[in-house]
């Protein structure tokens, strides 16, 4: 996805347009909220209510794989508004060159399409599916990353929590690379040394963007209608021919007690350690690879001294200093980009397995306290 | 959930066996999924000055029952003017094949326009998509939004009926049809946080909701209910109102159960593990946050 994702941006600096009219016909009152050059920060991200809906329904129908899709919008006064969005086919199947292009294609036709109908047509990040709280892959990172060095702006990407909206609270939630990681990526980077200078841990791949939800005023209107009960009673005082009837009658979902994915998450918290204590122990090996090599080459440099030494002392021209790198080969340092990405998973595994059992403990409390009495 | 306001129009449907998988069958009822609303809202938003109404494509399944389940919908481009109607043919292709790629299941289904006036050239949109949709029938969703002329905001649905000795595209009798209004109920939430949010001033709320906030609120919401409950009772039990055994006998089944025999239940072994797995969970984040810590340790 990420080549063709490349392939389809448009270049940053064809942004540039014929500044002078445009200023003008700007009135003084927003001339300060417009920015040409993408100078105001990005501050906050807001989800038009339509693409929550959207990014739902293709999440919960895209079974066995992630589903992931683009957004698009405008960025106004420091926050981005997120106005519509489309799926992108999933392309798990087809050779990756072929599928790339594919994608590409289906974007730039999308768009075009998109663009007939007044619709926003410019990308401004992409969208992805989760499950448990947990969404860190290199996938997510890769294609940031594209997007962070093409966009304007620098993209976002929004995810989506199925388990948790499924538990009755719609979790939606930005992100974009931090400086310290994107500047480390675009190294390619990821040893010891460089997580050090960079201070990477899990927790600082990611910043989030403070998000907010906005309907317009017909959407909200329109769900007044949806959401108001319609009491009609055809007898006129008995309550119980009454029919209350509303297309969104008040859902209680949320009063379960919601611990039976918790056996999963316990699952999946499992897969994850196991996944990183291998990607320890290959790091492990690399390292003593390393090490050995390089007490070799080490030995071999102290050994030739040794005999330059006595080689001297018998009166002999010394050996020449061979150039030990190119004797032993000592392998570049393992990245550890994998690593920290599981360590990410786990957490986020462990962090959303510690919010379903507290809210189940304060439900479960506030059971007690009721048959207490 | 019905969509719109009670409608005086009969439905009348021919249910019986034998007649349901005929392929030309008419379609007994429609169900819209929100993402399909909420497209068609954004796109009549979306419309330019010169568009009195907007029309585009739905897109969904339909059931062996005669039911067509709408799931989402797309804008698809049309002029209207004193003489002719002009809808963009090659635009809806493309958009179909665009949104089929992504999702096979979604066949087109019929269409939708804004504003509930039926008029001749809905009657040749009607046809078109029909030819379209065949050898199924097409359904037309009117959208209501609640803006222009009065009425309340709302979604009827129709299909077409050919009119005439002789019948003609532009002659056709849109016969109403139940609509309705579903989603899974996995999707309830997402709906909820729009419905709060369309409530907020300005229609604006800060984002994620913390699970306990969203707790409390549907605990407030019960409560609420039960003060309601509450002095319906008072006033029967003051003799105001007459009571009625009915509304009596769904209080008993409702408020009869009882918490005593929670401790049978392994109630406190069910707390027990809960506590556990909160404790596991918190020590698994802290072995996380160490072990990244240790990666950045150099052996120097």
């Amino acid at each position: 996805m990420a080549a063709a994702l490349a392939a389809s941006l448009p270049a940053p600096s064809a942004a540039p347009a014929p500044a002078a009219p445009t200023y003008e016909a700007i009135p003084a009152s927003m001339s300060k909220v417009i920015d040409i050059e993408a100078e105001i920060p990005l501050t906050s991200v807001q989800l038009d209510g339509m693409v929550v809906t959207k990014i739902i329904k293709h999440s919960r129908e895209a079974h066995g794989w992630t589903a992931h899709g683009l957004l698009l919008g405008l960025d106004f006064d420091g926050t981005l508004e997120v106005s519509n969005s489309f799926a992108l086919p999933n392309h798990a199947s087809d050779d990756d060159d072929k599928s790339a292009k594919g994608i590409a294609r289906y974007q730039a036709a999308m768009m075009r399409s998109l663009k007939e109908v007044q619709a926003d047509d410019s990308v401004v990040g992409f969208y992805q599916a989760m499950t448990l709280g947990s969404f860190l892959n290199q996938t997510l990172v890769e294609t940031q990353a594209i997007h962070q060095e093409k966009l304007r702006h620098g993209g976002v990407v929004i995810v989506h929590d199925l388990s948790q909206t499924a538990r009755g609270n719609a979790s939606f939630r930005a992100f974009r690379l931090t400086k310290a990681f994107f500047d480390a990526y675009k190294r390619n980077n990821f040893s010891t040394s460089s997580l050090i200078n960079h201070r990477l841990t899990f927790s600082s791949i990611l910043e989030e963007i403070p998000l907010k939800i906005r309907t317009s005023p017909l959407l909200s209107s329109f769900i007044d209608t949806l959401t108001e009960t319609t009491v009609r009673s055809p007898a006129g005082t008995s309550p119980a021919l009454a029919t209350s009837s509303a297309a969104l009658p008040p859902s209680f979902s949320v009063l379960d007690l919601g611990t039976s994915s918790t056996s999963r998450n316990l699952e999946r918290i499992i897969e994850a350690v196991d996944a990183y204590k291998t990607e320890e122990g290959n790091l492990g090996y690399l390292q003593r690879q390393i090490a050995r090599e390089k007490s070799r080459a080490d030995a071999y440099v102290a050994k030739r001294k040794e005999e330059n030494a006595a080689r001297v002392a018998q009166g002999l021209a010394p050996l020449p200093e061979e150039d030990v790198s190119r004797l032993f080969k000592i392998p570049p340092e393992p990245s550890r980009l994998e690593s920290m990405l599981l360590l990410g998973r786990i957490d986020a595994y462990a962090k959303s397995l510690e919010q379903t059992s507290s809210t189940g403990l304060v439900k479960m409390y506030g059971v007690k306290a009721d048959s207490g009495v | 959930m019905p969509l719109d306001t009670a409608s005086s129009a009969v439905y009348i449907q021919n249910t019986g066996p034998g007649f349901n998988s005929a392929p030309g069958r008419t379609p007994t009822s429609v169900t819209v999924h929100p993402v399909a609303l909420f497209s068609i809202l954004d796109h009549y938003l979306r419309r330019t000055d010169a568009q009195d109404r907007v029309i585009g494509t739905l897109l969904g399944s339909r059931s062996d029952n005669g039911e067509v389940e709408v799931r989402s919908a797309f804008a698809v481009l049309h002029s209207e003017t004193e003489e002719q109607v002009a809808v963009d043919m090659e635009y809806h292709r493309t958009m179909y094949e665009l949104h089929h790629k992504v999702n096979p299941k979604e066949v087109i289904v019929g269409w939708y326009s804004t504003g509930s006036n039926l008029n001749t050239y809905s009657a040749l949109i009607q046809n078109f998509y029909s030819q379209e949709t065949a050898p199924h029938q097409a359904v037309h969703l009117a959208v209501n939004t609640g803006v222009e002329g009065g009425g309340q905001a709302g979604v009827k649905a129709f299909v077409g009926s050919a009119v005439g000795v002789v019948p003609k595209p532009e002659n056709c009798v849109f016969v109403p049809i139940p609509c309705e209004l579903r989603f899974n109920e996995s999707e309830r939430s997402g709906l909820d946080l729009l419905a709060t949010t369309a409530s907020a001033p300005n229609s604006s709320i800060p984002h994620p909701i913390a699970d306990l906030e969203v707790l409390e609120r549907s605990l407030k919401s019960v409560s609420e209910m039960l003060d309601r409950v509450l002095s319906y009772v008072q006033s029967v039990l003051a003799g105001e109102v007459k009571g009625d055994a009915a509304v009596g006998r769904y209080l008993m089944d409702t408020l009869g159960s009882t918490t005593e025999d929670l401790e049978k239940g392994g109630f406190n072994s069910a707390l027990q593990d809960t506590l556990m797995v909160s404790y596991l969970a918190s020590l698994v984040r802290s072995q996380a946050e160490v072990s990244a810590r240790l990666a950045l340790v150099t052996a120097s």
